[in-house]
């Protein structure tokens, strides 16, 4: 290998192979860069792989649904060339009532209101409703996540333009919606669900959107606001589904091999443990092997208190960011069960046989008040004995997951709060452990009473597992809490939203950056559009 | 008496008598209409047990707006506010927080919990001094229209901009984070002391339904930091004579100024001709006609008891239903034959002159709020306690005592099964075991009490739900949001009505800006027509 630094080809080093850092490295390859992605797990992805967790059986081992990723981005990274499959489900949830009752929604509104007339007339007219007023507010919303946020202090020509496009917009909307998205921004999700609908199952499905991997209950205030960024890229009213042939590792897959393809170079097993900077720029990096790699510029797909106050010597900072980034809150509160299963459970709310209905993502948390209290566990310290769960049977669309007539069951869990009562989270989650895993199978129990004589192995994945493991800080799934005061122009921090750092030729490109909300590629996007602006000067 | 004016009030409020007040300066004959035998609606003093003067609802005032005392020159009427002087927040481990308006005592007292603490302390008041010289000006401004390309209302989003970027980084940083975060994740960012985070986000909740924890509730703690009072920020007082005595003060300036106030006059109905207010129908039947009327009770009341749907837009209606109430908090009076006897530091003294918090942990605080969320009043609630009569002492007989508890939370819906009427006492009892806890002396010197519901506020006072600030103060229900999302600017859908109450901006406490800015906006319509 050339003594990297002097070859013009090794000028940009991208921390992390997670989905937002190839798609930077895509984008900068695009340029006429070679950026070189270092990736320290032994295969790119970051929170989006599969994994064969059990002979014969695979499974999204996180995520287990795309955002989806922004459009944009799959057209010009051209995703299905690179060997991806989409494979999206009419059904897009089914939600399950422990009375024997499911309501199913699907991606035709029309399909899910005569759904939901079994439950309510009344709730089927709003449902339509709702999702007008969504679809017309999250493209408004789409467009400002779209944007880099602009310089509060001293807006730029190109600052001013954009606001100037994205206030048109708003403008577009006219006077009542207008208003409803500055009045729906600050709500609680339960609020906003109960002003349209009186079925408790379909309010606790939508306003579930509202809390996924946030440290909020459907009561707390603002958590509106996570329905809104989460609808921006999918005006689904509750969410579509949309999986990948082979699981999310596919995603990932396909995106790497389109970023080699435009010129990036991808190393695995290779963990940057910390990033050189001399006169307050960064110069390279220093892998766990020793090695040190130079570079022009450094992008980390890895979370901001991570990148800034672990890989970096804080020293080069400000106290005074240093101590705001030590504020910026990141609460884990999901974790993650994957089963391999002997067959398909059979659930009583649906008649027998019929799995149509279970291809989507299967929704357990039938009232407003059972997402609540599972929360109220949470801010004590303890993880839900009754949780919230969100999963999937990836294996109904995807044979190719588990052998023959088994199957792979992917169940998120919340509330798993990751700092337990106690001072020492590590061994209370190791001694937690199958007790969490014990809750999931037992809630599900309820739903499907034949799945617990069906697993064949569980896979258990606490918080501090996706700290550990997957470098995710404080185990928060999003790179940090999706809040009011942690959004747009104050992610990950008031004047540092513009994926730049303190440290000259640091950027930051993961999902602790904006719109920085699920697997959408959208921060990584951003990111490459503002580095290139400061690489070309 | 005559039945024609230029402008009818309805409710005789403190909103109420201010807005009248200013409309009469400004030439009107004005007409007040209040429902009850006294004047001042929640801001009201009531002789419950003979020879103790209650400060039935409102307690403590802080926020009543300088110009008004001013214009209204108030204290010649006999306004005097008597300085409350810290806060006292005992501990079931014995210990307590006492921090008083004595820097000096409160830095040793905070030190003595955790130094470090002692010294954000100040840092901290210094901040929210700052995010108060930009939030201020806010409160004596009508809420511009954001939905409009008109000059006027622009500029009024500029000069909010301006005043924005015109603020240090630091301030901005603070200011945005006051705005959105909660009280307990904006202080965790300050202080170490759980008693001390615990009785400052207190302030965030008052009104609300929401729990320290919940986004949102910073913004309030700046409440206490605005409270101005001869000038002196941060300063709380009562009035002597009780509250009621500032509304007696308005009441006195306006009738001064030509109001005719009539009290026990309920209205049933506002009277309304081809789309303009023309006058108020009063409960016996009589009828009064004016060219303008100004409602000062809250829009629920105002558009769905006293007008018929049929005058009003379909989504305005609707708009006024959504708009959120859901009273959270209680009240409990005494007659107290001695001072209570706090474990923590026995006998009587200086802490017993300033407000005595029960909020001894943020997770005392969450779980009042948990209770609450389904439906039951608190078992362990937050208790702001304050005994006037120790500052005061022409509101009780010499040697005995009145004590307020404002009680949070007590929802207006219980679960189902449970109604107030059914509650009511085992809701006082609560509040007296709790105070026992800390104060077991209590049972045995109470003469009379007198517990308030949510459902007696709404009942007796008129505030729907029992919300003591006429609706929420709930992000999505301050500023161009209140009461209705495009009539913030206190005109309704129909013309020659207006609101001037609480739920218009700025919102509940004894500030008087609504019924001020209300009376301006009102007379430069008069003005416009003319």
């Amino acid at each position: 290998m050339a003594a990297p630094g002097h070859n013009k080809s090794r000028d940009v080093v991208i921390i992390g192979g997670g989905h937002n850092g190839l798609v930077t490295a895509f984008y900068l390859a695009k340029a006429g860069y070679k950026p070189l992605v270092l990736e320290r797990s032994s295969q790119v992805g970051g929170a989006a792989v599969t994994d064969e967790f059990h002979p014969g059986f695979r499974c999204s081992t996180l995520a287990h649904t795309a955002g989806p990723i922004q459009p944009q981005i799959v057209r010009d990274l051209q995703l299905e060339k690179h060997g991806l499959k989409w494979i999206t489900p009419e059904v897009c949830v089914t939600a399950l009532s422990p009375h024997g009752r499911a309501l199913s929604l699907y991606q035709d509104g029309a399909r899910s209101a005569q759904e939901i007339a079994a439950f309510s007339p009344r709730d089927a007219t709003k449902y339509l409703e709702f999702q007008h007023s969504l679809g017309k507010i999250s493209k408004v919303i789409a467009e400002a996540l779209a944007t880099t946020p602009p310089d509060i202090d001293h807006p730029s020509r190109g600052d001013l333009w954009s606001m100037l496009q994205t206030g048109r917009a708003i403008r577009r909307l006219g006077k009542r919606d207008m208003f409803r998205l500055l009045r729906w921004g600050p709500m609680a999700v339960a609020d906003l669900a109960a002003e349209y609908f009186e079925t408790e199952l379909l309010r606790a499905v939508i306003a579930a959107r509202g809390v996924f991997g946030t440290f909020l209950g459907p009561w707390s205030a603002g958590s509106a606001l996570v329905l809104l960024i989460r609808a921006a890229g999918d005006p689904h009213p509750a969410g579509s589904a949309s999986f990948a042939a082979g699981g999310m590792g596919a995603v990932t897959q396909a995106m790497a091999s389109a970023a080699k393809a435009a010129g990036a170079e991808i190393r695995t097993g290779a963990e940057v443990i910390g990033i050189r900077i001399r006169n307050e720029a960064a110069t390279g990096v220093l892998l766990s092997t020793g090695e040190e790699i130079q570079a022009k510029a450094v992008i980390s797909n890895a979370d901001p208190k991570r990148t800034l106050l672990k890989l970096t010597d804080p020293t080069h900072l400000s106290p005074d960011f240093v101590q705001k980034l030590q504020h910026y809150r990141g609460h884990g509160t999901v974790a993650k069960v994957n089963l391999a299963l002997a067959g398909l459970p059979k659930f009583t709310a649906l008649n027998n046989g019929d799995a149509s209905a279970l291809k989507g993502r299967i929704h357990i948390g039938d009232e407003i008040d059972y997402l609540e209290r599972a929360f109220d566990e949470s801010k004590y310290g303890n993880f839900s004995r009754r949780p919230y769960l969100e999963a999937t049977i990836p294996s109904l669309i995807d044979p190719t997951l588990a052998p023959e007539g088994k199957h792979v069951m992917s169940i998120y869990m919340q509330y798993a709060p990751y700092q337990l009562k106690g001072d020492w989270p590590k061994c209370d989650w190791e001694e937690q452990r199958n007790a969490l895993g014990q809750s999931v199978v037992q809630t599900l129990a309820q739903y499907a009473p034949n799945l617990p004589e069906l697993i064949l192995t569980h896979q258990i994945i606490t918080p501090l597992d996706l700290e550990e493991k997957y470098g995710l800080t404080g185990g928060q799934i999003f790179h940090g809490d999706l809040a009011l005061d942690q959004f747009f122009t104050m992610r990950p921090l008031l004047d540092w939203a513009r994926y730049r750092t303190p440290i000259q030729n640091l950027y930051l490109c993961g999902s602790g950056t904006h719109p920085g909300a699920g697997l959408t590629g959208g921060s990584g996007a951003n990111a490459a559009r503002e580095i290139l602006k400061n690489l070309k000067k | 008496m005559a039945n024609s004016y230029d402008v009818i009030v309805i409710g005789g409020g403190h909103n109420g008598l201010v807005n009248a007040a200013y409309l009469a300066r400004a030439g009107k004959k004005v007409l007040v209409l209040e429902r009850r035998h006294v004047l001042g609606g929640a801001a009201c003093t009531e002789e419950i047990v003979p020879g103790f003067k209650f400060s039935v609802c409102s307690y403590v005032v802080s926020l009543l707006r300088p110009e008004i005392i001013r214009d209204l020159d108030l204290p010649r009427h006999g306004l005097e506010i008597l300085p409350l002087d810290g806060t006292f927040t005992p501990m079931p481990t014995g210990d307590y927080l006492w921090r008083v308006n004595d820097h000096g005592k409160t830095h040793r007292e905070i030190a003595r919990h955790s130094r470090v603490d002692a010294e954000a302390y100040d840092e901290f008041g210094k901040a929210m001094q700052a995010m108060c010289r930009f939030v201020k000006p806010i409160l004596s401004m009508v809420p511009p229209d954001p939905t409009t390309l008109n000059p006027r209302e622009l500029m009024k989003l500029l000069f909010i901009g301006r005043r924005f970027q015109a603020m240090s980084s630091y301030d901005q940083y603070n200011q945005v984070q006051l705005m959105t975060m909660s009280a307990v994740d904006f202080l965790d960012q300050w202080f170490e002391t759980d008693v001390l985070k615990a009785t400052m986000s207190a302030s965030g909740i008052i009104g609300t339904f929401l729990g320290v924890r919940s986004p949102g509730t910073a913004y309030v703690l700046l409440h206490h930091y605005m409270g101005e009072i001869d000038g002196a920020f941060r300063a709380w007082g009562f009035a002597r004579g009780g509250t009621g005595a500032i509304s007696n003060a308005i009441a006195d300036a306006a009738r001064e100024a030509g109001v005719e106030i009539r009290t026990q006059s309920a209205i049933s109905q506002i009277i309304i001709k081809n789309g303009k207010a023309r006058g108020v129908v009063l409960a016996h039947g009589d009828e009064v006609y004016a060219d303008v009327i100004s409602s000062s009770v809250d829009p629920r009341l105002t558009f769905t008891k006293f007008i018929e749907a049929q005058h009003l837009p379909g989504d305005f209606l609707e708009d006024v239903n959504r708009f959120k109430f859901r009273g959270s908090s209680g009240k409990l009076n005494m007659a107290l034959d001695g001072l209570p006897n706090f474990k923590c530091m026995p006998g009587p003294g200086a802490h017993l002159r300033g407000a005595i918090s029960i909020s001894p942990s943020v997770e005392y605080m969450e779980r009042a709020y948990d209770d609450a969320k389904y439906g039951n009043f608190s078992r362990r609630p937050y208790i702001d306690i304050v005994i006037p009569s120790l500052t005061d002492p022409s509101v009780a007989p010499p040697g005995k005592h009145v004590m307020s508890c404002f009680v949070q939370y007590a929802p207006y819906k219980l679960r189902p099964g449970l109604n107030w009427d059914d509650q009511k006492e085992a809701f006082g009892d609560t509040v007296v075991n709790t105070i026992a806890e800390y104060a077991p002396n209590i049972k045995d010197i109470i003469i009379q009490r007198q517990v308030i519901t949510p459902l007696d506020l709404e009942r007796e006072w008129g505030l729907t739900e029992g919300n003591i600030f006429q609706g929420e103060l709930s992000l999505e229900q301050l500023f161009f949001l209140r009461p209705v999302p495009g009539w913030a600017q206190y005109r309704t859908p129909i013309k020659n009505l207006y609101m001037c109450g609480s739920a218009t901006h700025p919102g509940g406490g004894i500030m008087g800006a609504n019924g001020r800015l209300a009376a301006l906006e009102i007379l430069k319509d008069i003005k416009g027509a003319a």
